[in-house]
């Protein structure tokens, strides 16, 4: 019971990353990223090849995976950055099956390695000091530790002018470049950053998993994404994490119930139903999630809101 | 190169059916509607069903099937936007967007739920096909071609020579000015699901009869859809059909050209046999996507910006 803990605690951590990115994209910035999954595809596919093929080491693997996120981020919002949602949403769906496509069809080294046939023997970090019970608690540490710097440098950001820039876009990006900001480049370096964060998270699952196939990364894992932050609270970090841990669960929950193997499917298949389900009442009943967003009130100009038409002349 | 252009025109008419419905809901709406080709699933699935009880020889019930199946899955279009959609009409797109991306996830896997995850296909008796030009294409593909053919024609009337249809155009260019000339937007907003939805029905059950009927179909073929209705304009019915066609032709003329001497010609390759491999498809409309978003995101015949 306890490993599985340790276990449910470790992926919450890994999609707490995922859900963090993807609430700095949509939660901040109102960018709709139905490719989310391509990040995290990225992530753990440059961490593998890196150190089960190429042998470098899982420091330099991360490091590259992180890279290799945010390069894909910029390469996903270039060509879409002045479109509309709409277009985003549709973009960048495409990107990510594309992705996965050109993953399903390379081989890596030799022949039955990549394409359909995955990565296996991904390297555990430091995996020879512990024992295989203790490394389970040292990986859920590794992963807290990766949550935390996440979560310090997106609420940084938030608080940070640039943060603010992003919120504007997300409300109105037409007041945003009406104040003469670059919309644009704002919007790049969202995806930028949610793909860097979201790559890391692709990068300790692998490490965690030990083998990679692209099936693992199939659009669904996106929509279980969305679900997180939909549920916690878009705009809202703690929330992010909080809407990752009750997917999670509801994701996991099959193990506890014991159904006969001919309906295992079936309980698999009904519990994204229910997933699907509760996005939709949240949508419809609780549209600010389980936490929602702190909305910092400032001041009222009052100096502004008065007539001051004679003031004008006067000047 | 006829055998092309024919498996073109087939896989033209399962994108445009489904595209179509997809397009008119955006120019409604206002929104990208990503549960509309689980439309086609479901309507697949509930052909298949319905064929497989009904006493009659194998094509009629086919047909019995097709027309329940797409009154049912019209049903179906009108019931997601009464529970769902209706009670977000003042939300941001991208509010409107999550939700049919979980809507369309609870059709996908209630699908999976009732009919399992296996791949199925209608019981069509082994045919020869027929033989022309040099071109081959077997009964059911000509089927598909006469159905979308038909379905499109009386859509075009539709739209054209009926009350209906100039109520729908009206309430899709401007919904106020609409709602003040009397039409009840609401009722029009109901009736484009519904069609909607029976398109995309159709075009699935045309996608099963050519090709396998699975849960994952829909999502399968969603991006192809997509730049379908993006190329043609989105919001634009012809648009939609025309940009069908255009990402059909592209798919199966970009995988039967062989691109060697153009590569030779740049210096990139000596190989003498360059094939797009079959397993990048998918992509070819992708590139298409991104293509038209960069050069002209309103689409080839779209009007606003």
């Amino acid at each position: 019971m306890i490993d599985f803990i340790v276990y449910l605690l470790t992926i919450v951590g890994i999609y707490g990353l995922i859900a963090l990115s993807l609430n700095f994209q949509y939660g901040q910035t109102g960018l709709v990223n139905f490719g989310q999954v391509a990040f995290f595809m990225v992530g753990a596919y440059f961490s593998s090849i890196a150190t089960a093929i190429l042998g470098w080491s899982v420091g330099v693997g991360f490091v590259l995976a992180i890279l290799a996120g945010g390069v894909l981020g910029a390469l996903m919002a270039l060509p879409i950055g002045d479109l509309r949602q709409d277009y985003w949403a549709i973009a960048t769906l495409a990107a990510a099956e594309l992705i996965r496509m050109i993953f399903l069809n390379t081989n890596l080294g030799s022949e039955y390695v990549g394409a359909s046939y995955g990565i296996s023997g991904i390297p555990g970090p430091f995996r020879d000091y512990f024992s295989t019970d203790a490394y389970g608690y040292f990986y859920l540490a590794l992963v807290i530790v990766c949550v935390a710097a996440a979560y310090v440098l997106v609420t940084w950001l938030d608080r940070s002018p640039y943060g603010r820039l992003l919120k504007g876009i997300r409300e109105s990006d037409e007041v945003a470049r009406a104040l003469g900001k670059d919309v644009r480049n704002a919007r790049i370096w969202s995806l930028v950053i949610g793909g860097a964060i979201a790559a890391a998270g692709g990068s300790l699952y692998a490490h965690f998993v030990g083998f990679i196939d692209p099936r693992f990364f199939m659009p669904l894992e996106t929509f279980l994404i969305w679900a997180m932050v939909i549920m916690g609270g878009p705009g809202n970090n703690l929330g992010a994490l909080a809407g990752t841990l009750v997917i999670e669960v509801i994701y996991n929950s099959t193990r506890f119930i014991h159904v006969p193997s001919e309906y295992s499917a079936t309980v698999a298949a009904l519990r994204m139903v229910l997933i699907g389900v509760l996005i939709i009442l949240v949508i419809l009943y609780l549209p600010r999630g389980l936490v929602p967003e702190r909305r910092r009130r400032y001041p009222r100009p009052e100096r502004l809101l008065t007539p001051s038409t004679g003031d004008r002349h006067a000047a | 190169m006829f055998q092309v252009i024919i498996d073109s025109l087939i896989r033209a008419s399962e994108l445009a059916l489904i595209a179509v419905g997809l397009t008119m809901v955006y120019d409604v709406l206002r929104f990208a509607s990503f549960v509309h080709v689980q439309f086609g699933t479901v309507g697949a699935f509930i052909a298949l069903s319905i064929s497989l009880v009904v006493p009659l020889p194998i094509g009629w019930a086919i047909l019995v099937g097709v027309v329940v199946a797409c009154l049912v899955t019209g049903y179906l279009g009108v019931l997601s936007d009464r529970l769902v959609f209706a009670r977000l009409r003042s939300s941001p797109a991208a509010i409107l967007m999550i939700a049919s991306f979980g809507l369309g996830m609870v059709m996908q896997y209630g699908v999976q739920a009732i009919w399992g995850a296996g791949a199925r296909s209608f019981p069509l008796p082994l045919t020869r096909p027929w033989v022309f030009w040099g071109g081959r294409i077997s009964p059911s593909g000509a089927a598909v071609l006469i159905a979308a053919v038909l379905a499109m024609l009386a859509f075009h009337l539709l739209l054209t020579r009926t009350k209906l249809g100039i109520a729908m155009r009206a309430t899709a260019d401007n919904p106020p000015l609409a709602e003040a000339s009397g039409i009840y937007t609401e009722r029009i907003i109901r009736i484009v699901w519904f069609i909607g939805a029976a398109l995309g029905a159709l075009g699935g059950i045309m996608l099963g009869l050519v090709a396998q009927i699975q849960s994952g179909m829909g999502f399968e073929i969603m991006v192809a859809v997509f730049a379908a209705a993006i190329v043609g304009g989105i919001g634009n019915v012809y648009g939609a059909v025309l940009g069908a066609v255009i990402v059909a032709l592209a798919e199966n003329v970009g995988l039967a050209i062989n691109w060697a001497p153009l590569l030779q010609l740049t210096g990139l390759t000596a190989a003498s046999d360059l094939y797009i491999p079959v397993g990048y498809k998918t992509g070819i409309a992708f590139v298409i996507l991104i293509l038209i978003l960069l050069v002209r995101p309103r689409g080839l015949l779209g009007r606003r910006s």
